[in-house]
């Protein structure tokens, strides 16, 4: 059975904000450089903009460039339902766990990349094949991260974990929550295409690696790859947000009030972890392509120290 | 060594080939020989005395003497003199022999003397259009002095013929003409397998606008605007470049003034541009906050610029015969201010990128020139010092009032990213030291000294360092002293093959970054 409150207040939460997320990067970033910076809300005008118009299609191409950008974003979207934004209504955890939301995601890539090769230009090869190397690099970091934190609430599903660390007291002091968290956080950056792994703002088709598969993409289609990316983002956001700065067994009240206070405490977790996401961009420097592996391991590597530590040294 | 002593000792040497020799403007040795001794008499200035090629470029004097010229220059740095060795081909022979298998930095230069004049260089080893791309018809050379200005020659459709790689996984990419970001046209082709890059061939000329044959019969005024104009960024390096040789023909000196004046604005001029290239080579690698403190920097830059002489780009300073008008007086200190608060701000960003480890990861060991490469290319200004070449036309061509002004070349070895990068930031420390003591020894006087007309069939090099590197200029004048035939050779020139081997092993997305640290005009090499 489906909890439809749930699905509309998930869907919506996700929708309205996830642009939000974007636009306070780039206002941190602009700050960052003594500049003021377009408007916190830009991303939703520019998606406005481009859902009104009309998209231009390559001759060259085939359905699969067509029905690429619905696939991406309807798997953003289902993969997002996963992970709610707030415990205070039953989620739909019983219908998929992380790992189906890990490969939500992964079928959503997959046909961004046949798109991206599909118009055979230059450039979207290149940013294919780049993304096929870096997402097979992070894929395993992702899945020892989740599995690790996982296992400390002996569940996959990102409901009971976050029901379960409501309990955990303080978990960011846990070496363990720590660890993953920074895993988590690296993964995040890796995932959503930020720097030092790709620069979104960058105009050099030759270092792009998420923008490069975009290219070809206009109006229409190329909001829907937008929109999919930032809910993408946004649910990475919720993960570490939800899981290791749980926030609900602090509302004492029930009903619709309480969803709604839940929802505002957990908007201004978001807006934390976009500053700190935005923080990080600012204080490094693209990676050269071939070091990535480098911080995928990094991931790896936090993530199982802090396994070994909790079921190893813990007991 | 004096000319006379360079004179007698390639006299000396080759007591049959030499048939004329002619000592002008101080430091130009010109010499004349058969076209067959070319390669004998080039080899000896290239292996024995340690000249370097520094242009290469044909006249069309058939009016004059019923044959074509070529005029081969070499410079000899150590003592700052020219040594141009000249050859008649006759108009019905249109070949002359290629020296690019001994000389290598010469290949360019034959190319172009093909595409422009139709004389055909015998032994070229790659033998294909440069200036000219497939949609201009054969059999049409724009430089010849009997092609109208207004001809229009139609279209054509003939193949460019990239050098192929084959092999399993090697594919190419093509990039441009037309780029992101608001820069010139230039088509990139990638020779690649997988990311790293076997090969890189740059096609360029996109922009080519003919800036040679508009000169020909143009006062000397007039051409001074043309000159002026040649490459947006590098205003008075060309057009200081120009005045320097007119200057030459006329046997005038230029006021002291003048000479301390055409130093700020020159080094102002340089300051600027690195300061830009500093900051696009921190954008490229996604150093956002850097870049933008670099851009700001060069915002104040160019903010001193607009009131020295209510211009950025410093269009209108140099006159022939000194500066326009009076730029400094009266605003001495608070150029002082802003240059003292230019070099704080300039310590501290270089200081905080100095210890960015990720950032020195990116840019250290990529796009390597070597120094045996940059050497055989000829390659000029930082990108040559940043590969262990102390090459400074400031120091060994001395002009204006760097003689009497202390400054320091910076040289790394390193020939990488990171050793063009601390060239550039080095030559902005010492361009702020050099504007600082322009303006704190500046001598009163006149601004210029107004010019005689020229006489008939005088000819003189006029040479500076722009920001990117040896700018080279050579004027011709016709019998009423109009000009003749000008010869304008940009850093861009030389330094665009260096690029295409420094990028060469590196993978595709270093691309941008080695790009940005050479910082080519495209503008400036396709006159």
């Amino acid at each position: 059975m489906v909890n439809v409150e749930y699905l509309i207040v998930q869907i919506i939460v996700v929708i309205m904000a996830a642009p939000l997320v974007n636009g306070i990067i780039k206002k941190t970033k602009a700050l960052s450089q003594k500049r003021k910076g377009a408007p916190v809300l830009q991303l939703y005008y520019d998606l406005f903009k481009l859902f009104k118009k009309s998209t231009v299609v390559s001759d060259t191409t085939s359905w699969i460039f067509k029905a690429a950008p619905y696939i991406v974003f309807t798997a953003s979207l289902v993969a997002s339902l996963l992970v709610p934004v707030t415990t205070m209504i039953d989620s739909v955890w019983y219908a998929g766990d992380l790992i189906l939301m890990v490969y939500l995601f992964a079928l959503g890539r997959f046909f961004m990349m046949l798109a991206g090769l599909d118009a055979a230009s230059t450039f979207g090869g290149m940013g294919s094949s780049r993304e096929a190397m870096i997402s097979s690099l992070i894929e395993p970091s992702i899945l020892v991260t989740l599995m690790t934190v996982g296992l400390t609430a002996k569940s996959t599903s990102s409901y009971q974990i976050m029901e379960f660390m409501k309990g955990v007291d303080a978990p960011l002091i846990r070496p363990v929550y720590l660890l993953t968290f920074i895993a988590l956080l690296i993964i995040t950056i890796a995932e959503t295409a930020r720097i030092p792994v790709d620069d979104p703002s960058t105009h050099l088709e030759l270092t792009m690696v998420h923008e490069a598969m975009l290219l070809e993409y206009s109006g229409r289609s190329l909001a829907l790859m937008e929109l999919g990316a930032s809910i993408k983002q946004l649910t990475f956001i919720t993960l570490l947000a939800n899981i290791f700065i749980p926030h609900d067994q602090f509302i004492f009240i029930s009903g619709a009030g309480a969803v709604l206070i839940s929802i505002l405490i957990y908007l201004i977790k978001v807006i934390f972890v976009s500053i700190l996401i935005a923080v990080a961009e600012v204080s490094t420097v693209k990676l050269r392509l071939f070091s990535i592996p480098n911080l995928a391991a990094l991931a790896f590597i936090l993530s199982f120290i802090g396994f070994m530590q909790h079921f190893v040294l813990g007991r | 060594m004096s000319l006379h002593k360079l004179n007698a000792k390639i006299e000396d040497r080759f007591p049959k080939y030499i048939y004329s020799s002619q000592a002008l403007n101080d430091n130009e040795l010109y010499l004349e020989a058969d076209p067959e001794h070319i390669i004998e008499l080039s080899m000896y200035f290239y292996e024995k005395l340690s000249c370097t090629l520094v242009c290469l470029f044909a006249a069309d004097e058939r009016a004059l003497s019923g044959s074509f010229k070529l005029y081969y220059s070499f410079a000899e740095r150590q003592s700052g003199s020219l040594i141009i060795l000249s050859t008649s081909i006759d108009q019905n022979n249109s070949g002359f022999l290629s020296i690019s298998k001994t000389v290598h930095t010469a290949a360019r230069y034959e190319q172009e003397i093909h595409d422009l004049f139709g004389l055909i260089p015998i032994g070229h080893p790659e033998l294909k259009r440069l200036v000219m791309h497939g949609n201009w018809p054969e059999g049409n050379f724009p430089l010849r002095r009997d092609f109208s200005l207004t001809h229009k020659p139609g279209a054509s459709n003939l193949a460019y013929g990239f050098t192929e790689i084959k092999g399993t996984g090697v594919f190419e990419i093509p990039v441009g003409p037309v780029h992101a970001g608001i820069i010139e046209p230039g088509h990139f082709r990638f020779s690649v397998a997988g990311e790293p890059i076997f090969n890189l061939e740059a096609q360029l000329y996109y922009v080519h606008k003919g800036i040679e044959k508009l000169s020909e019969g143009k006062s000397t005024e007039k051409c001074f605007y043309i000159a002026e104009r040649i490459s947006g960024d590098e205003t008075i390096a060309n057009s200081l470049a120009y005045c320097q040789a007119i200057e030459k023909i006329a046997g005038i000196n230029i006021p002291e003034r003048a000479e301390y004046v055409r130093v700020l604005f020159a080094e102002l001029e340089r300051l600027t541009s690195h300061l830009g290239d500093l900051a696009g080579i921190c954008i490229d690698v996604a150093y956002h906050f850097a870049g933008s403190q670099f851009n700001m920097l060069r915002g104040w830059a160019y903010e001193m610029a607009t009131q020295l002489c209510g211009m950025r780009f410093l269009r209108s300073v140099n006159k022939l015969g000194g500066v326009r008008k009076e730029f400094v007086a009266g605003k001495e200190k608070s150029l002082l201010e802003q240059l003292n608060t230019m070099q704080r701000e300039l310590e501290d960003t270089v200081d905080i990128i100095r210890h960015n480890s990720m950032f020195n990861d990116r840019i250290e060991n990529t796009g390597v020139l070597d120094t045996k490469i940059a050497y055989d290319l000829n390659a000029v200004g930082p990108a040559a010092r940043a590969s262990g070449i102390s090459n400074d036309m400031r120091k060994q061509f001395p002009y204006a009032a760097y003689p009497k002004l202390t400054f320091r070349v910076p040289v790394y070895a390193g020939g990488d990213v990171n050793s063009r990068m601390k060239v550039k930031i080095k030559e902005a420390f010492e361009s702020i030291s050099l504007m600082r003591q322009v303006i704190e020894n500046m001598p009163g006087g006149k601004n210029f000294e107004p010019l005689e007309p020229l006489g008939p069939y005088k000819k003189a090099f006029g040479i500076t360092e722009s920001p990117r590197g040896e700018n080279i200029h050579w004027v011709m004048t016709d019998e009423t002293g109009n000009i003749f035939r000008y010869k304008i050779r940009t850093p861009s020139f030389c330094n665009w093959p260096a690029l295409c081997y420094a990028v060469a092993g590196n993978i595709v997305p270093c691309f941008p970054l080695i790009n940005k640290s050479f910082n080519l005009s495209y503008a400036g090499n396709d006159l």
